[in-house]
């Protein structure tokens, strides 16, 4: 399983952009409950797509990249709230923050391979958790709330309302899209690519495999760091549960839903995650399927039923599936009018 | 503080008791990591499953020792059709796949539970035949604990002797070592696979009867054990049965220890003891493997 990205992958933008548009189709129409869903989607894709450079890229499956997102949030919420910085200034603070720390430990988790990588970044991740559950001057267990959000005034706009904050997040996810897509097409991309499929033959042509995992694991830190900080201007809360591992199993589902090595795939499979997990949670969803309403307390079952399908049934994800059938279709349409 | 004898003997024993508990725990988990090369993230909720089990067993005969008979034979029965259904179809697949399935089972088993048996903390009585408390070195303890640690250190002889001493023991150890080996041999590793899967799922049972008068049953108590016999598993090493009962001693008493001299690091300390064994000794402090594979 090594992602269908590879250079020549020409369905990759088509389906990038057919996604923004209807991310802006439903900006347009959204009310404000549909407003803070998108944002959060925005969101939860940022955090997906950075794990998808590790898990699709890489092949480094992670079990605590939201330790990165948890430092990055309370990076935001620390410079904000306790030191008074404006959010922007705090927003690198975010990125600064759970890079350092993604590359502090990353020196020693590039070292192993297969399940024993995925214990130690489980033991990272916790770590984390562990760190800000006792952390007092951070809250501690109950977190920290009053997160400001940018201060758009200069330009006219208030970040406050949730319809600009979509746009800005939503902006922000676009942006990420891009700078990722160019990271994996560059030849680091490549050579992350070549380690995923081969890392012997790459150790043998005297590549240093530990160093580009590093760059990796550095990297979608970053831009976890960077999920974590706009997810704390979001809801304007903090709490060590951002760090727990739970989170960190939700975001590889989301990645092996949308399609792992598909970039795109993390953003949609992210939105696809959180509208059936909005739909789960709305009793009228279960009344409208006459089933008993209190299934909707009880929406992890299903939840987690469709996490065993997805990775039981999904070879190449959501993303595989659109593109093995639009790729059927363009087939189906030349082969029609060659023979007209 | 530290320096008060009595102090240290009630710490020392409350860190065996979770020893004992992380023992009977992490065994399963350690053997089917070892035999199967998988980690099978569910078993906590075997274990969890394990005290609902005993709570309804209570409930329905008024004794706690039914209970500890017949909720393990229930986990284990749940845990042999988990394995044919669905485990057993897991092993050649890679390990983000076999994890992430187990994932989906941890929140399945959480909202089964809650479903039958409601999202309210239970407890259930200690049996009467050990509610009273024993002296250790001059220091009161409750009788119910020591039993604990007695069972712990029970299971560890009976599976070392099985290990050790019986042809199927013998079977296990040649299959956590070179399990292509063993099949070419002519035994059937998948039946042996089975049985040890099953009598893992048991003990995690047996640990969740036990740990029932102690600890609240309650929806998601599974998550914060599981994540203590991961450690268990990888800083003993995976499939060794010495390896899990030193792990389980380290585990069990540095917790007990850091949560009364370090409460602000406690936790953080553990991970980062797991973190350092799994860079220095990827195989654990006891590996059982003879070469790399």
């Amino acid at each position: 399983m090594t992602g269908p990205m590879n250079g020549r992958d020409p369905l990759q933008l088509p389906v990038a952009g057919m996604l923004a548009g209807i991310a802006v189709a439903a900006w347009f129409g959204a009310d404000y409950f549909g407003m803070e869903l998108l944002a959060e989607v925005a969101i939860l894709a940022i955090f997906a797509m950075s794990l998808d450079l590790l898990v699709g890229a890489a092949g480094m499956v992670s079990l605590g990249h939201a330790g990165f997102l948890a430092l990055g949030a309370y990076a935001t919420a620390a410079a904000t709230v306790l030191w008074g910085w404006p959010p922007l200034a705090a927003l690198g603070v975010s990125v600064a923050a759970a890079a350092a720390v993604a590359v502090g430990v990353g020196v020693f988790a590039v070292r192993l391979t297969g399940v024993f990588f995925i214990m130690i970044t489980l033991a990272i991740g916790q770590m984390v958790h562990a760190y800000f559950v006792k952390a007092r001057a951070f809250g501690g267990d109950n977190g920290m709330s009053g997160t400001p959000r940018f201060d758009l005034a200069p330009l006219g706009l208030d970040a406050g309302d949730p319809g600009v904050f979509a746009a800005l997040v939503l902006v922000a996810a676009a942006l990420v899209y891009l700078a990722l897509l160019l990271v994996r097409r560059s030849p680091f991309g490549m050579m992350l690519t070549a380690i995923h499929q081969n890392p012997g033959r790459l150790t043998s042509l005297g590549c240093p495999v530990r160093r580009y995992k590093l760059a990796a694991f550095g990297a979608a830190g970053a831009v976890a760091g960077l999920a974590g900080a706009l997810m704390a201007q979001h809801t304007g809360f903090v709490s060590p549960d951002l760090a727990f591992w739970t989170l960190s199993g939700e975001a590889l589902i989301i990645v092996i839903l949308g399609g792992s090595g598909s970039l795109i795939g993390a953003a949609g499979g992210a939105a696809v995650y959180l509208l059936l997990r909005n739909q789960l949670n709305d009793p009228g969803f279960w009344r409208n399927l006459s089933l008993p309403p209190e299934m909707a307390d009880h929406w992890q079952l299903v939840m987690g039923l469709f996490f065993i399908a997805v990775v039981l049934l999904a070879r190449d994800g959501l993303y595989g599936r659109l593109a093995w059938a639009l790729r059927r279709t363009a087939l189906a349409v030349v082969r029609r009018s060659s023979r007209s | 503080m530290l320096l008060d004898p009595g102090f240290l003997i009630v710490q020392t024993l409350n860190g065996l008791q979770l020893s004992a508990l992380l023992f009977l725990l992490s065994i399963g988990l350690s053997v089917v990591f070892g035999l199967m090369n998988f980690i099978n993230l569910a078993h906590g909720t075997l274990f969890m499953v394990g005290a609902y089990l005993a709570l309804s067993a209570v409930r329905a005969f008024e004794s706690f020792w039914v209970a500890l008979l017949l909720a393990p034979l229930g986990v284990s029965l749940i845990g042999g059709v988990l394995y044919l259904v669905l485990l057993r179809h897991m092993q050649r697949a890679d390990p983000m796949k076999q994890v992430l399935v187990t994932f989906g089972l941890i929140f399945v088993g959480i909202e089964t539970v809650d479903i039958i048996w409601g999202s309210l903390p239970h407890i259930i009585d200690v049996p009467a035949l050990l509610s009273g408390r024993g002296s250790v070195l001059g220091q009161v303890y409750p009788t119910y604990r020591l039993f604990i640690i007695a069972l712990g250190a029970a299971a560890f002889v009976l599976l070392y002797l099985g290990l050790e001493r019986t042809r199927v023991g013998a079977i296990v150890r040649a299959g956590v070592d070179d399990r292509t080996m063993v099949a070419a041999l002519g035994i059937d590793i998948g039946r042996v696979f089975f049985l040890v899967f099953c009598l893992g799922c048991l003990l995690a049972g047996v640990a969740g009867v036990v740990a029932a008068p102690v600890f609240s049953i309650a929806p998601g108590m599974d998550m914060s054990v599981l994540i203590l016999a991961l450690i268990v598993v990888v800083l003993g090493g995976p499939g060794s049965l010495k390896g899990v009962a030193l792990g389980s001693l380290i585990i069990g008493i540095a917790d007990t220890y850091g949560q009364v001299v370090l409460p602000e690091l406690a936790r953080v300390t553990i991970y980062a003891l797991m973190a350092l064994i799994l860079l220095f000794r990827p195989a654990g402090l006891i590996p059982v493997r003879s070469g790399h594979r």
